[in-house]
């Protein structure tokens, strides 16, 4: 009686027809990260995402090294938001060490952080309508998103790896002077153009509405259920950004976009519309940056606890913490945004014709690569 | 006829075919660099890489045996291609319209057919390296599903050809038969003549309807981007064609170029009445004519993301009503 009631109990397994798995490499993916796809009648009706081919142990590697290598370390974590990641560590190492930072040098480390924001978003746009096979789309996103890239090679040397935020502030070399402000000011009239166009033709292109509305659909209680964070829950509705809570964005007016479908039409929307917002930012803070010096140099280093920090960064919310010992890293922990999204990409696919699935997955924005490196992910 | 014309007509058969090679090669070049490039606000290749450079490289490489049941057969079919190519060409050509039969519109369906059969074929025959089985940790991890039958992404592409063989080739089909509605003769011969005659189909409604219907049965016979979900690369990328390589991977590119003049020249001869004839000046037109096929397909394809299933089925729809007006209107 028992033993029926157990096999009673015992949910009914999904039988699947086919599965077509894709990766780790795959010309659709940019990245290396596998996906099977279990699909009926090219309808996927589930999805499994692996990652951890391109683990590196940053974390690991990092344990022993003193402070300040250890943050220029963390830059190389990722090559979209290297300035993120080397941002959070050094507000984890300022925050445990009780830091004051020059008000100009926040400024700066905003105008750094808006400004990937802008060259991610525009890298997502240009990935997902290669995805949807509109080149021409793609390649003006590009041209568009390359002001933006000269602007970050401008303050900080570099197209990839900036390395601005410094403990207690920013290099002397991504101070902006008078010329660096009027081509910022510049860069930013060029790319609001160009994108207030690009974005009315995008919404006004019936194929591409086809292809974009109700595909990949996330509803808000699956996004939150899944702890999906970033532009990709708050195109699910929730208005949820950690920008807000920052005290570093307290001094800029913006708002927090959000769209209520869920899909791939919304996920695309809430990046193109927060692009503006992000101009936004970077002109008050260029209008209104302080005046002063750039790097407070009276610390002590010391031993200190777990600290941990949390900031919104283009793909959501990013996590580092340090402990630190005689000057070195004792403790790191990153969590990419990538990672808390992976359920809601699964979950994205459940429904959509195969062809669409890429799509689905890359809507989410994901990046594998730098949270590969950070973490590996072992299912037990 | 004389061995004298005889000799003239197989002359100018093989200077027609020479002419279709010359011509084809560039084709692929100036839809990338002269207009997708220029759209998209690139360089683009050089004019000469996609379809004279590309297929000569490809010929020097090392060739490389495709993980397919039956590779001999497989790497033989775009050199299949190329040959029913020719002979749609060999069709339509002025010299051959003594042979009635063999130069009639179902002749020239009949090759179209098999044209669109051939990717069904290699589909089924080739299994890329891409969805081998590999040793993943998920496999034997607590896998959701872990001992599912897998599929080979080349499959899905043959069931993509299956499906445009049974509903995508509905316009281009549609389109072939408004002239021969308003020539009332299935020959080749009969239409020519008849466009010489009355003018030429496309400067009447039903012939502008059809031309516009071509044009599209065209891009989907070709799997040119809006149509190209038999080798999108969101998940089949080349799907096909994934396993081809060395001189089987220039057999392609060459069968394509020519694929687009054949086809433009098929339009020439059955909406203008202006058969493909190295003998003869209007040979140039032919060539016009695919430039302005080229050149649109390649507009068409810059401004249009991939369709899926859900567009291609009432797109393709709307495109075949449109063909089933103009032959209504043939009739008018």
């Amino acid at each position: 009686m028992d033993k029926d009631k157990i096999t009673n109990e015992t949910p009914k397994k999904q039988v699947i027809e086919t599965e077509v798995p894709m990766g780790t490499v795959h010309s659709a993916a940019i990245e290396p990260y596998r996906i099977r796809l279990f699909v009926e009648d090219e309808i996927v009706k589930d999805a499994e995402i692996t990652v951890g081919v391109n683990h590196r142990g940053v974390e690991r590697i990092m344990e022993g090294l003193p402070v300040e290598k250890a943050n220029s370390l963390t830059e190389k974590i990722c090559g979209i938001c290297s300035n993120s990641h080397i941002w959070n560590s050094v507000l984890v190492a300022e925050k445990a060490l009780g830091i004051e930072v020059p008000e100009r040098a926040q400024y700066i480390r905003i105008i750094m952080e808006e400004l990937e924001r802008l060259h991610s978003h525009m890298l997502y746009l240009a990935h997902g309508n290669e995805v949807l096979g509109h080149e021409t789309f793609s390649m003006r996103l590009f041209y568009i998103r390359e002001t933006v890239m000269e602007l970050l090679r401008m303050i900080g040397g570099n197209r990839v790896q900036y390395g601005v935020s410094i403990l207690g502030g920013i290099r002397p070399r991504a101070d902006l002077n008078q010329m660096r402000i009027q081509k910022i000011n510049e860069g930013m009239d060029f790319v609001e153009d160009k994108i207030s166009n690009f974005a009315e033709r995008f919404i006004s292109d019936p194929m591409i509405m086809s292809r974009i509305t109700g595909v990949g659909i996330l509803k808000k209680e699956d996004a939150l259920r899944l702890a999906a964070s970033g532009p990709t829950l708050r195109a699910t509705g929730v208005s949820i950004d950690l920008r807000k809570d920052m005290m570093e964005y307290d001094p800029f007016e913006f708002d927090v976009i959000t769209q209520d479908d869920g899909d791939v039409k919304s996920n695309l929307l809430v990046r193109v519309l927060e692009i503006p917002e992000a101009i936004k930012i970077i002109r008050q803070a260029v209008k209104n940056l302080p005046e002063g010096g750039i790097t407070n140099r009276s610390w002590e280093m010391y031993d200190t606890p777990i600290t941990k920090s949390y900031i919104e960064v283009p793909r959501g919310k990013l996590y580092h913490s340090y402990a630190l010992e005689e000057g070195r890293v004792r403790h790191s922990i990153v969590r990419t945004p990538s990672i808390a999204n992976i359920g809601a990409m699964e979950q994205a696919c459940i429904g959509c014709h195969i062809t669409d699935a890429q799509l689905a997955v890359v809507q989410c924005d994901p990046c594998f690569t730098c949270t590969d490196r950070a973490i590996q992910i072992i299912k037990l | 006829m004389t061995i004298v014309d005889s000799l003239i007509a197989v002359l100018a058969v093989i200077g027609t075919l020479i002419v279709a090679f010359v011509v084809s090669v560039w084709l692929p070049g100036i839809e990338r660099k002269l207009i997708q490039a220029r759209i998209q606000q690139r360089i683009g290749p050089p004019l000469s890489s996609p379809g004279l450079m590309a297929p000569i490289k490809f010929f020097f490489k090392e060739i490389i045996n495709p993980n397919s049941p039956m590779p001999k057969l497989y790497n033989a079919l775009p050199l299949i291609g190329i040959i029913i190519t020719l002979f749609l060409l060999m069709i339509i050509m002025p010299q051959l319209y003594p042979l009635a039969a063999f130069t009639s519109v179902i002749a020239l369906v009949g090759l179209l057919k098999i044209e669109e059969v051939l990717y069904m074929f290699m589909g089924t025959l080739s299994k890329s390296v891409l969805s081998v089985k590999m040793p993943f940790p998920d496999v034997v991890k607590g896998a959701k599903h872990p001992e599912v039958p897998r599929s080979f992404i080349e499959e899905l592409s043959s069931m993509r050809a299956f499906r445009l063989i049974a509903f995508g080739s509905f316009p281009i089909y549609l389109a072939i038969f408004i002239p021969v509605a308003m020539a009332g003769s299935i020959f080749i011969e009969d239409i020519v003549a008849y466009q010489q005659l009355h003018g030429p189909v496309l400067f009447s409604l039903a012939g502008i309807l059809g031309a516009v219907v071509y044009f599209f049965g065209f891009m989907i016979l070709l799997n040119e981007y809006p149509f190209s979900i038999l080798k999108t690369k969101a998940d089949v990328i080349e799907g096909p064609l994934l396993e081809y390589a060395s001189k089987y991977r220039a057999y392609v590119f060459i069968s394509r170029g020519l694929l687009i003049f054949v086809l433009a020249c098929i339009f020439s001869t059955l909406f203008l009445g202006i058969p493909p004839n190295i003998l003869s000046w209007t040979i140039l037109l032919n060539i016009v004519v695919t430039l302005a096929f080229t050149i649109l397909m390649a507009i068409v394809s810059a401004f249009s993301p991939i369709f899926t299933f859900k567009q291609f089925y009432p797109v393709v729809a709307g495109i075949s009503l449109l063909g089933v007006l103009g032959i209504i209107a043939s009739f008018l």
